[in-house]
């Protein structure tokens, strides 16, 4: 079972791809493990790139749902998200 | 005179070729503060229903505020307001640039524009000599924005039209510097008077109720604004086009007309890609502002230009399956040349491109392909071929063609940015602003789905409370005509320090959403002033000011707008969403689109209107809207 995983711009920076497919992840609370795992020895700049990021899937943040216990289906997004200000 | 204005309003006759300053109405000031509220005032009263918006009858009106030409920061905006051309109804925009600031020294708070001239004329308004020339424009007709402004002087404060205007494509728009009063036509409207520009000097001075006070608080408020993460950060680096990821990841960033909420490589057309790659430029901003949100970038063939905002990558990018920034750069430039109105253009093109991919129209437009888009600008610039129609705007193209389905406006205005599926009050905005699809008269979706703080977006709480105290707010700003930026500061910069998944960001958001009746109650309090506008008004004019009196005002301005629309002839038939919106899901967990039909009684009601939508005659009442 497949998810997109979607960064934000200074995560995707920092690993070098902006998203990318993850197999095997069922919760979010996986998908942030392999997240971590993919960032390696980058990881304490991961905690601080994401302290500010919130986490949706498929455009809902799983605040609305069951947080990191959020069950996924094939081909869901998950995205880090930021807030922002625009026009 | 009331302190804060120049105490009269200049009305010109273009057919007759004169003009004469008339005083300003301190009671009208008082109750409507300027820019857009003093405006309709104006419209209401000096037309009769039914007149043809490009007609000699329609008043070009240009507004400015109180704070206009003082110190304080994101203050030099004007607005223009008239009957719209592409819906019918009240037509306004509102433009930063310099205008605003040359308006106020040549002593003028409004400018009314009557007639038409026999020939393309420009104005110079010489607030020193208390005179106005009627200058022939005939070689400056045909030629772009930027070229006009250069040559009438780059130092000097004018409000200028470009081959849009001139041929009355129905979105053109009215620019100052690098900005633009785009939506609704009202370039339009100019140019259907044969008017290519104003141009506005003089040396008076504001004055004020307490300049000391008046001086010492900006100091403190350009303070907050620098420190801020927003006016002094994210929007200096990133510029409106950071915020591209947000509404992408959020899934309401309008992809291939509004059929999706999200783009795969929609991260290539945000700010931070723009300021990590060869479109890097130095940033622009309007008059004395600190902010400097502008950005320029390199076009090939042009140089440093105006870079795009984030209506414009959004609309003429992941709305039409389009990821090259360097394109859309090149169709911003080409807009703002050729003055035109890039959120109706993006969701015109993006609606063209439906129609062409179901086979009920042939323009040679398709999703994903940057091919034939710069020339289709071109010739709806300039009404030649195919790009006549174009000109016109989705709902007249839905109505020769087909597709008002999944025609993206509402009252003929096209939609901005934000689809509403994902931001339920937002809906309700769009459905009911009056001057159609707008997302910059109450902006709710900051609320639900892009800030700091942000309560469940599709859930019916606050949807029908937040609109309406959203609305007030941001009429009473637009009189004033300060630029609504200025409302990120009212998030303090302690919000933002919160880490995302923080107990306390999740509890204030909580408690927020179930506010709804106290929020009301709370910003209705006529108290003392809190918050930068109170006291600016308050430290300028005298008059006592307060959350609760800006919501009045606001009210007041809403109410008048749509008392005008309403003798135009639109109803509450037209406070809805395009069908497309109203039915077809763009979440998993939704059946259904946006619910509107739950949400827009409960509006009306907080409206103190009527089941039809008109507003009550004790409303009209309570508010001293006279009609």
């Amino acid at each position: 079972m497949g998810v997109n995983v979607e960064l934000t711009y200074e995560m995707g920076k920092l690993l070098g791809e902006h998203h990318f497919e993850l197999q095997d992840v069922h919760s979010v609370a996986e998908v942030l493990d392999a997240v971590r795992a993919r960032f390696g020895d980058r990881g304490e700049r991961l905690t601080e790139l994401s302290r500010h990021a919130a986490v949706a899937v498929n455009g809902v943040l799983v605040n609305y749902k069951k947080g990191k216990r959020t069950r996924l289906q094939d081909g869901d997004r998950v995205s880090f998200v930021k807030a922002s200000a625009g026009g | 005179m009331i302190k804060g204005y120049a105490g009269r309003i200049l009305e010109v006759n273009l057919s007759r070729r004169s003009f004469e300053y008339k005083p300003l109405d301190e009671e009208t000031a008082r109750l409507y503060i300027g820019g857009k509220g003093y405006g309709t005032r104006l419209l209401y009263d000096r037309t009769e229903a039914g007149i043809d918006a490009l007609g000699p009858d329609n008043p070009l009106i240009f507004a400015t505020g109180p704070l206009n030409g003082s110190a304080a920061p994101q203050t030099n905006r004007f607005a223009v307001v008239c009957k719209s051309p592409l819906t019918g109804g009240i037509g306004n925009a509102a433009c930063g640039g310099s205008f605003a600031y040359g308006l106020k020294k040549a002593g003028v708070d409004l400018v009314i524009v009557m007639g038409v001239s026999e020939k393309p004329v420009r104005l110079l308004i010489d607030g020193d000599r208390d005179a106005v020339e009627f200058i022939d424009a005939s070689e400056l007709w045909g030629k772009g924005t930027y070229e006009t402004q250069e040559i009438l002087g780059k130092k000097k404060y004018h409000a200028v039209i470009g081959p849009a205007g001139e041929n009355q494509v129905l979105y053109a728009g009215i620019v100052s510097n690098e900005r633009i009063a785009g939506r609704t036509g009202v370039g339009a409207v100019m140019g259907s008077k044969r008017l290519k520009a104003v141009t506005a000097q003089g040396s008076r001075k504001l004055d004020m109720e307490d300049p000391e006070k008046f001086k010492e608080y900006t100091r403190e408020v350009r303070r907050i604004f620098r420190e801020h993460p927003v006016l002094g950060d994210s929007l200096k680096r990133f510029g409106t086009a950071g915020i591209v990821n947000t509404t992408n990841a959020r899934n309401i960033i309008p992809t291939r007309n509004f059929q999706r909420g999200s783009h795969p490589e929609a991260y290539k057309l945000s700010g931070e890609y723009m300021e990590d790659h060869e479109l890097k430029g130095i940033k622009s901003s309007c008059i004395h502002c600190p902010v400097t949100c502008g950005r320029d970038v390199e076009v090939e063939g042009k140089g440093r230009v105006k870079g795009p905002e984030y209506e414009t990558v959004a609309l003429l990018g992941t709305n039409l399956d389009v990821t090259d920034l360097k394109r859309v750069s090149e169709w911003n430039y080409q807009a703002d040349d050729l003055g035109m109105d890039t959120i109706s253009l993006g969701a015109t093109l993006g609606f063209a491109m439906e129609l062409q991919e179901k086979g009920l129209a042939n323009f040679g437009l398709h999703f994903g392909d940057v091919k034939g888009i710069g020339q289709a600008i071109e010739d709806i610039g300039h009404r030649r071929g195919d790009g006549n129609e174009l000109a016109d705007g989705t709902r007249k193209l839905a109505q020769k063609y087909g597709g008002m389905d999944f025609a993206p406006h509402v009252k003929g205005l096209e939609l901005s940015a934000y689809d509403p599926r994902g931001s339920f009050a937002q809906g309700v905005e769009y459905a009911t602003t009056n001057r159609g699809g707008c997302h910059v008269q109450g902006a709710s979706m900051y609320m639900e789905s892009v800030g700091p703080l942000t309560i469940n977006p599709q859930n019916l709480r606050l949807k029908a409370d937040l609109p309406v105290l959203q609305q007030n707010l941001a009429c009473a700003i637009n009189s004033m005509v300060l630029c609504y930026f200025t409302t990120y500061g009212m998030v303090p910069k302690a919000v933002h320090d919160m880490p995302a998944d923080s107990f306390a960001r999740k509890a204030i958001s909580t408690a927020m959403e179930f506010s709804g009746p106290m929020m009301g109650l709370a910003m209705r309090r006529k108290g003392n002033a809190m918050i930068w506008y109170e006291k600016w008004l308050r430290y300028i004019t005298g008059a006592p000011m307060s959350s609760g009196h800006l919501q009045e005002i606001g009210e007041r301005i809403f109410n008048l707008e749509r008392m005008y629309n309403l003798r135009e002839g639109l109803s509450a038939s037209d406070d809805t969403l395009p069908r497309r919106i109203l039915e077809e899901s763009t979440f998993d967990h939704m059946e259904s689109g946006h619910p509107l039909h739950l949400l827009l009684p409960k509006y009306y009601k907080k409206r103190g209107w009527d089941a039809q939508g008109v507003p009550k005659p004790e409303t009209l009442q309570r508010l001293g809207v006279r009609v």
